[in-house]
């Protein structure tokens, strides 16, 4: 009954898509308001299609129908139940619905709150999400469905698989639900983390939200409203998606960090790649919208970056779900490469021909020239070139020379790790110092005196900075140069937030504090961006700081052996062998202390995993830590003797590490301020509210 | 506009004078030249061939040289050395263009004619996917003794990607 239920809504949902798309751009070219509502009203209905849908496959995972044979490859009669609920996400099928999900939840609110506001724009608007997630909904429902079941046939030899169709094929029966159980798979042993719960949605809601610039940013092009009212429509949600790719891409990180126990948090993987790119090309659309819709410049520019961060999201998508690279977090190999690879394809082109042939109108000339070299939007300018420059260069790396190499020289080239170090430090120092010099200059042009004597105040405290850091024992002069292009950009933030807040209290003789709070609420993007500079700042310290001084070592210790590294003595107690865990997992875990000039500080329990059902990847090394601003103790259990008298154990000390978790969260409370609303704006919305009602009574 | 807030220049200037136009585009040329001077020397320095074991062997340019090669493990010659943690296996060649993943890694493991090198691994802890039939991808170099010295291993096991169903026998024998 739940496969019914989860087919018949998907199946629902896709017609309803295809129906707002054709009511709502037939609706907009006649003019007929009745036509239009029904398409908005069909694109509204897909949310709650696709809800029920997704909790019918939830339903199905909590109550063990095995039948599906989603259910049956990602969980089993020992997967707990917090388990089964993250399961839904666990595989390919599962994941599509649930993005489709959340891009309808996106369509749904973003319909709803801008209907009003930006009504010419609404028709094309609906039409896009709709065409994207028509598209996403055909894929589950025709390629990867999650509610196919498995059936037996009587004319099939013994050793043949069961056979797997969305309804009952001819002559077959239902398989015994109990055979199942005891055969079902269970879930990756990889996705059985904290990170996995959260990180993965998080991850969609970014990608999925930039649907929504993107089908303003085209509906402006079909609906010839080419003002700044697009800009104005797409930014906060813009904002949003970046807030949400920013929290997949942290806790991505996390993730690989306490799981994949080799120490590090980014390892240049492709698929980490894929992610990150429209994460750079949506920071350069955030900075260069400001332009826009302060100066009426970039307007061209603005629409490839929305085009081309739009056009990231699915290349990645496509990326990560055909197998086209070789990744830890590939999913297999399947049939929806080819129709993926034509709808980026196509998505791209078409965005591009609409950009073009409105230029070609004249309809996108810029309303302004740039004043001057030193300028803030000249700097913004430089700002994007950078972000892009960077996108394109991790763009080659990943994906462009491999597959350019085997095309052309049919060979197979790839770009390490050392590629990438070498080509984005030099681009991110050029970030890290534009961030700091482009909020200290003045729209239209700056000169270069005035901007130098803005900037003393911040050099000076970064000098301080680096003088206390050399003399408490940094000596590397690489990673002082990186310290200090990253702390000057910090100050700067702090400054200006200080000298902001000054001159509030000045004009208003409010109290410092009272000052600062208001200049928060008058001006949240402004005072909100400065915080995510600082949070940044924070993760480029961490950065850096874990990346240039790591230490490690390995050593085999037997019960009472202690070992040395960087001041911290490590003593092994013990190993409790053979722990079973509620989801059947067994542990071996090692029990340690750790002392520091002789004193206790820690006891750290590192393990090792093994997952006697699970098929394949079955075994994991779960770290354990002793975390401090200072730095992370990272121990990883790499083996034991059979009798538990010995252990293998590898070290590593990461310093700083914990800023880059300090600083993500410092930059998501930045975008949290960035995207409240600003108290004049809702004044302003008030009083429209206000004058609607009174001009209707 | 508070008295904080950066004045902006209010007059619209149509047109830049062309001396700040050939500014911004001798700073437009140069930023690109030094975008395409990072990307191309890093490719260049960067770059290693990704070849099978067949290609390795039967090149000698190759010995010596950073190269990344894929393989499948053979789990009976898996070696994990635990006071220095060095691992040590053998790779067989597998045979390009293959439908199945799986199947080609199992025929590669069960041919006694495939290519076969011995893989040595420093100063890591065992990964959890090294076992047989896994196809391993690691980035290194051979040396003259045939030994091919890994910076980098990562693993991949396609069973655990198989998306095939249970067998009928399994469930009659369990279920029925």
């Amino acid at each position: 009954m739940l496969a019914e239920i989860g087919i018949v809504t998907l199946g629902l949902a896709f017609l309803a898509a295809i129906y707002a798309i054709i009511a709502s751009v037939y609706g907009a070219r006649i003019r007929s308001e009745r036509i239009i509502l029904t398409g908005r009203n069909a694109s509204l209905i897909t949310f709650p299609l696709l809800l029920l849908s997704c909790t019918a496959l939830m339903a199905a995972l909590l109550t063990h129908q095995y039948q599906i044979a989603y259910v049956w490859q990602v969980s089993d009669p020992s997967t707990p139940t917090f388990y089964r609920f993250t399961a839904l996400w666990g595989s390919q099928q599962g994941s599509l619905l649930f993005w489709c999900l959340l891009m309808s939840l996106f369509t749904f609110f973003a319909t709803l709150i801008n209907w009003r506001r930006n009504r010419p724009l609404m028709p094309y608007f609906i039409a896009y999400c709709m065409a994207t997630l028509a598209f996403f909904v055909g894929l589950v429902l025709f390629v990867e469905n999650p509610f196919v079941r498995y059936w037996l046939t009587p004319d099939l030899t013994a050793n043949s698989s069961v056979l797997a169709y969305l309804f009952i094929p001819p002559n077959a029966q239902a398989p015994e639900a109990l055979g199942l159980a005891q055969t079902a798979r269970g879930l990756n042993p990889l996705l059985r983390h904290f990170g996995m719960i959260i990180h993965p949605p998080m991850l969609y809601l970014g990608f999925v939200g930039f649907v929504i610039p993107f089908a303003f940013a085209m509906s402006a092009l079909a609906s010839g409203d080419l003002s700044t009212n697009w800009i104005k429509a797409a930014r906060r949600w813009s904002l949003i998606a970046w807030l949400f790719l920013s929290l997949g891409l942290l806790l991505g990180g996390r993730w690989a960090y306490d799981v994949l126990g080799w120490g590090g948090y980014w390892g240049w993987d492709p698929v980490e790649n894929a992610a990150f790119i429209p994460w750079l090309m949506g920071t350069a659309f955030l900075h260069s919208v400001m332009i826009q819709e302060k100066r009426g410049m970039l307007k061209v520019w603005n629409m490839f970056l929305v085009i081309f961060t739009f056009s990231a999201v699915i290349f990645g998508t496509f990326a990560t779900r055909s197998g086209l690279v070789e990744s830890v977090h590939s999913f297999a190999q399947s049939g929806i490469g080819i129709p993926m690879f034509l709808f980026w394809g196509s998505i791209t082109i078409i965005s591009v021909a609409l950009v073009l042939w409105r230029w070609n109108t004249g309809r996108l000339s810029d309303e302004r020239g740039f004043a001057g070299m030193i300028s803030r939007e000249s700097l913004f300018v430089l700002n994007n070139v950078v972000f892009v420059a960077l996108a394109l260069a991790i763009f080659w790396g990943s994906f462009g020379a491999p597959i350019l190499s085997e095309l052309v020289m049919n060979t197979d080239i790839t770009l390490g790790k050392s590629y990438f170090n070498g080509v984005t430090a030099p681009l991110f120092v050029a970030l890290y110092i534009l961030m700091g010099i482009a909020p200290l200059s003045a729209w239209g042009a700056t000169s270069a005196r005035r901007l130098g004597k803005s900037m003393l105040v911040p050099i000076a405290l970064t000098l301080i900075t680096l003088v206390i850091t050399f003399v408490s024992g940094t000596r590397d002069g690489g990673a002082l140069f990186g310290y200090g292009v990253v702390i000057f950009a910090g100050y700067v933030a702090i400054y200006e937030t200080y000298r902001g807040a000054v001159a509030r209290r000045k004009n208003t003789g409010e109290a410092f504090p009272l000052a600062m709070i208001a200049i928060f609420g008058k001006n949240r993007r402004r005072y909100g961006g400065f915080i995510v500079h600082l949070g940044i700042t924070v993760i480029g310290i961490g950065v850096i700081g874990s990346t240039l001084f790591q230490v490690e070592t390995q050593r085999t210790l037997a019960v009472g052996e202690t070992l040395e590294l960087s001041g911290y003595t490590l003593r092994f107690d013990g190993l409790d062998m053979n722990q079973i865990a509620e989801d059947s997992r067994v542990m071996d875990i090692a029990n340690l202390t750790l002392l520091r000039n002789g004193a206790e500080i820690a006891r750290l329990r590192p393990r090792h995993d093994f997952f006697p059902q699970a098929t394949g990847m079955n075994q994991m090394n779960i770290a354990g830590s002793h975390s401090t601003i200072e730095n992370d103790f990272y121990v990883l259990l790499a083996s034991s003797a059979n009798d538990g008298s010995t252990v293998t154990l590898k070290v590593y000390i990461n310093p700083l590490i914990n800023l880059v978790w300090w600083g993500g969260i410092i930059l998501i409370l930045g975008t949290l301020i960035s995207v409240a609303p600003s108290e004049s704006v809702r004044v302003k919305e008030r009083e429209s509210v206000g004058s609607r009602m009174g001009a209707a009574a | 506009m508070a008295t904080w807030e950066k004045s902006a220049i209010s007059v619209p200037v149509r047109s830049s004078r062309s001396g700040e136009r050939l500014k911004f585009l001798i700073g437009g040329l140069l930023i690109l030249g030094a975008v395409m001077y990072l990307i191309i020397s890093g490719t260049l320095t960067g770059a290693s061939y990704f070849i099978s074991v067949d290609e390795l062997l039967s090149k000698p340019e190759y010995l010596g040289q950073t190269v990344r090669i894929t393989g499948a493990v053979l789990g009976d010659t898996i070696t994990y050395d635990t006071e220095t943690l060095t691992i040590e296996f053998t790779i067989a060649n597998v045979q390009e263009p293959y439908d199945d993943l799986a199947l080609a890694l199992n025929h590669a493991v069960n041919n006694p004619n495939a290519s076969r090198i011995r893989v040595r691994v420093e100063n890591q802890v065992m990964p959890e996917l090294l076992q047989n039939e896994a196809q391993a991808i690691l980035s290194g170099a051979l040396d003259e003794n045939g030994v091919f010295h890994a910076s980098d291993l990562f693993l991949k096991c396609p069973s655990r990607f198989i998306e095939g169903g249970p067998s009928q026998a399994e469930l009659s024998d369990m279920g029925a």
